[in-house]
């Protein structure tokens, strides 16, 4: 059928272009100036620092000043060309040319960083050495002994959720002093990881004088050592990440509880649903998108795992504690290593991009099956 | 790093303080008509000085230290007219730890700027900073910094690359470089036969001991009836420290559990690696050898030849008769909560252990310790035959000289200026004087005895410092400075590189993940690919430059 609907014609169409030819030109002018501006600057100093050209900057910052004026002309060309229409467009535009250079740039340069050798202590300086970070990225054992380790902290975020939702549960029911125990248990949520790594692994842990050591020799354990071995130094890690991000998880959930309707739990308990039937066919089914957020986010989280590693293991014992991120801090802070350390971050987050999207497509397959 | 010592001498009786602090007004006073002093003047005004603020008076404040420097300034007005650096502006890099280092030179550099007419901005970093923040400024080009407070390790990176400015010999004079302890003269501090350092700090590992646990009779019995070899005493070697570390396993002293030597297995920025280097030098710094890392014409890593392997297999041998948690303890872990706390009878650091023991709050050994040199080994490993020596002198003996120390530089960027050179060389040139440095060693400011006139005991005592922990404590200190034999770091470029990848392998080895020698041989691998990365033949030159072959 056609569509019948009356078009309206636009300001343009009934009273004409109100831009004037001429000030379109300018316009244009100013664009292809500031442009062509920026070219020259960027590869002057390109050539420069290649050593090829006849003349070079000191360093970057006037290709950094040709930008923000190219910026500028661009801004002010889309007002000139475009009347309205380009006032409208800088709403947006400054965002996107912000993006452009502290996100989308710095990405690309990262990328291209991957693809050098770049030891800050070397004589030559950068050099690009084509897949060679790469290729050693596949043999470097240390490297895909802390991607197994991120297998292992990314499960265990399971089990963090679990015991969130416990607590949530616990929080939402009608117990005693219910606020206080509400803001206590945000508390480590909202203490520093470095912190926590001194206050808990390094004093409470300690195993000479810290009183969970001595209560593990109460209960049995001789000669307690929670970060001695390779396993009990991971489940160590992993216990005082989890202390300090469950509560994020658990506040998720309760609020994901105090916004479902009461209705629904009543009209079980009248049908006469035990409280497990009632959990587990009703409130964790309705509970589902709040959970996949918070375990979404929260694993997000998980893959940076670094402060605490590097305050309480520094990757060991061998590389049982190394997470990704601690191991290319290594690489960055201890070695100067910028070539190789970056091509470890890229490929990790190439890697995350994939997880992650292959992840929201589980979940979402699976929200949609179960709801 | 002298914090503590200076706590210990703040026990001095209040009498000597007032006496002290009587002199020293009177000599503030004078001071600044003084120029080259005779020789018991001098004295007299090195005890003075010495009483700025005075044992007892608390901790220094910045008008103490602006009080320092003003009647150090003799020297500067010797050779800088008054208002010589107007106009001159310079910026100084250097360290914040402890608020000492860069808050110290601040007041000791004010009555300096007062005189010459200059102004400087400063820059202060966490230790922790320090590191990429300068690798970074180098690499980048974007020194900005005229003076710099810097390791000698650092050397290769900032020297090595011409960022530095040559000392004139007229600051060499106003230092009084003669007086330097015998491993920071030359070669430390040069570059191809040219000198680039003041020195204002001295780096050594010596050997802290607990003398009760060697001079209870129970254990002595106990050596003894299990054939222990020679008497029950204080271990001269390493293959004694491991015999008494293996042998005190499940003993006991003074109800405590007894343990033996520590060794800290887990990695610490690369800084860890300096102990596994103090257990290795007497196996692999040989007399007639400069090198003991790599080889001098080639960089080929040492660390995997038969000597730094038996050092690797020792802390492996050994590791089951530490604590418990050893393969989890860092080097602060072995000093601050292991050592000074009781635990273990034998521990390789800095001279912080020895500074803290009878002060620290947290020290609970401070009238059971001893120090020496660093033990030895009845057999030194000769690189250059392949096989291992035996020397008619007796055990090998070869101090780990770790990090040399922090220095002054002056960036070769204000070179193009003569006026701002001769300013950064004299602001420099004030900081490392002969006097000001002895008040920095006797008093918290993150710097050790490095002169040899540091270790006159009769200058500490008359300050009011107990006598024989001075003596025992700086003889630590100065034996292991002057050793003929002592193996000096190699100051080239990236250095900070190679020990951190080593301390990763390292944990694998001490966590049994791999064995030793293929462990050691995986360092030494990682060790050729830093020295292929940032330039071999530049680094063969650096090296050789660094150790004066």
């Amino acid at each position: 059928m056609a569509n019948l609907t009356p078009t309206t014609p636009s300001t343009t169409e009934i009273l004409g272009d109100p831009i004037a030819p001429g000030r379109k030109a300018a316009g244009r002018a100013l664009i292809w100036g500031a442009t062509i501006l920026l070219g020259l600057v960027i590869l002057v100093q390109a050539l420069g620092a290649a050593g090829q050209g006849p003349m070079h900057f000191d360093n970057w910052r006037p290709a950094l000043y040709a930008y923000v004026l190219w910026a500028i002309a661009i801004g002010a060309a889309q007002v000139i060309i475009r009347g309205e229409a380009g006032q409208r467009a800088l709403f947006i535009l400054p965002a996107a040319l912000f993006t452009i250079a502290v996100v989308i740039f710095p990405t690309f340069f990262g990328l291209y960083i991957a693809f050098t050798e770049w030891n800050l202590s070397s004589f030559e300086g950068r050099r690009f050495n084509g897949i060679d970070n790469l290729v050693e990225l596949f043999h470097d054992s240390f490297y895909w002994k802390a991607l197994g380790n991120m297998v292992f902290y990314v499960a265990m975020v399971l089990v963090e959720y679990a015991i969130a939702f416990g607590l949530a549960l616990l929080l939402n029911a009608d117990i005693r002093a219910r606020k206080f125990f509400r803001v206590a248990f945000l508390i480590p949520f909202m203490l520093s990881p470095v912190a926590v790594s001194w206050m808990v692994g390094k004093s409470l842990m300690e195993v000479r004088f810290g009183p969970l050591a001595a209560l593990a020799k109460e209960l049995g354990w001789s000669q307690p050592n929670f970060f001695g071995s390779a396993w009990a130094a991971s489940f160590s890690i992993e216990a005082l990440d989890a202390w300090v991000s469950i509560p994020f998880i658990m506040i998720l959930l309760l609020a994901g509880l105090q916004a479902m309707p009461k209705e629904v739990q009543e009209a079980a308990r009248v049908d006469g649903a035990t409280p497990w039937q009632s959990f587990w066919r009703i409130t964790f089914p309705l509970m589902l998108p709040v959970s996949a957020t918070a375990v979404i986010l929260r694993i997000i989280f998980k893959l940076k795992l670094a402060d605490i590693i590097i305050n309480m293991t520094y990757g060991g014992p061998g590389g049982a504690t190394d997470s990704v991120s601690s191991y290319i801090f290594r690489q960055y802070r201890d070695r100067s290593n910028v070539g190789y350390g970056t091509m470890l971050a890229m490929f990790y987050l190439v890697l995350i991009i994939i997880f992650i999207t292959l992840l929201l497509n589980f979940v979402s397959k699976y929200m949609k099956k179960v709801t | 790093m002298k914090s503590h010592i200076y706590e210990l001498a703040m026990q001095a009786s209040r009498r000597q303080v007032l006496k002290g602090m009587a002199g020293a007004t009177a000599l503030a006073a004078g001071a600044a008509t003084l120029g080259s002093f005779p020789k018991d003047a001098r004295a007299d005004f090195r005890a003075d000085l010495l009483k700025i603020p005075g044992v007892g008076a608390g901790s220094p404040t910045d008008a103490d230290w602006q009080k320092v420097g003003e009647m150090c300034l003799n020297a500067t007005k010797e050779s800088i007219k008054e208002g010589e650096f107007k106009g001159v502006e310079l910026t100084f890099m250097g360290l914040n730890n402890q608020n000492q280092h860069n808050f110290l030179y601040r007041g000791f550099l004010k009555p300096w700027e007062a005189y010459t007419g200059a102004k400087i901005t400063w820059i202060d970093l966490a230790q922790a900073d320090y590191n990429p923040r300068l690798q970074q400024a180098i690499a980048t080009g974007t020194v900005d910094f005229d003076i710099i407070e810097m390791g000698a390790p650092f050397e290769g990176d900032v020297c090595g690359k011409g960022l530095a400015s040559v000392m004139p010999d007229w600051v060499a004079k106003q230092i009084e470089m003669d007086d330097y302890v015998d491993y920071l003269k030359a070669p430390v501090g040069t570059w191809d036969g040219k000198t680039y350092r003041i020195s204002c700090d001295g780096d050594c590992h010596n050997f802290n001991y607990r003398t009760d646990y060697f001079t209870d009779e129970a254990l002595a019995k106990a050596w003894k009836d299990g054939g222990g070899q020679g008497d029950w005493g204080v271990p001269k070697t390493w293959q004694q420290v491991q015999a008494v570390t293996k042998f005190l396993k499940g003993k006991q002293v003074g109800g405590q559990d007894a343990f033996g030597y520590l060794d800290p297995c887990k990695g610490w920025g690369g800084f860890g690696f300096y102990f596994l280097g103090s257990r290795a030098t007497a196996y692999a710094k040989h007399p007639d050898d400069k090198a003991w890392l790599f080889d001098v014409d080639n960089m080929k890593p040492r660390i995997n030849n038969p000597a730094w392997v038996r050092a690797i297999q020792d802390v492996v041998d050994v590791l089951q008769y530490e604590p418990a948690d050893q393969i989890n303890a860092d080097p602060g872990t072995t000093a601050f909560q292991q050592f000074l706390a009781g635990v273990g009878g034998m521990v390789s650091w800095w001279g912080d252990v020895g500074s803290n023991a009878k002060t620290s709050d947290s020290s609970v050994i401070g009238d059971v310790v001893g120090f020496s040199i660093l033990p030895g080994s009845d057999d030194v490993y000769n690189a250059k035959t392949g096989k291992w020596d035996k020397l008619a002198s007796g055990p090998n003996y070869a101090p780990n000289m770790a990090y040399i120390g922090w220095g002054v530089y002056v960036m070769a960027r204000v070179d193009s200026d003569s006026k701002k050179q001769k300013a950064a060389w004299s602001a420099a040139a004030h900081l490392g004087g002969k006097d000001l440095s002895l008040w920095c060693a006797a008093y918290p400011s993150g710097f050790q005895p490095y002169r040899n006139s540091h270790f006159n005991t009769a200058e500490w005592v008359a300050a009011g410092y107990d006598e024989a922990f001075i003596t025992s404590y700086l003889n630590s200190e100065k034996d292991s400075y002057n050793h003929p034999n002592a193996a000096i770091e190699p100051r080239i470029p990236g250095i900070f590189q190679y020990y951190s990848t080593a301390e990763d392998e390292l944990q694998k080895i001490f966590a049994g993940q791999v064995p030793v020698q293929q462990g050691a041989d995986n360092i030494a691998a990682a060790w050729e690919k830093i020295t292929d990365q940032i330039g071999r033949d530049k680094q063969v030159a650096l090296y050789k430059a660094s150790l004066g072959a």
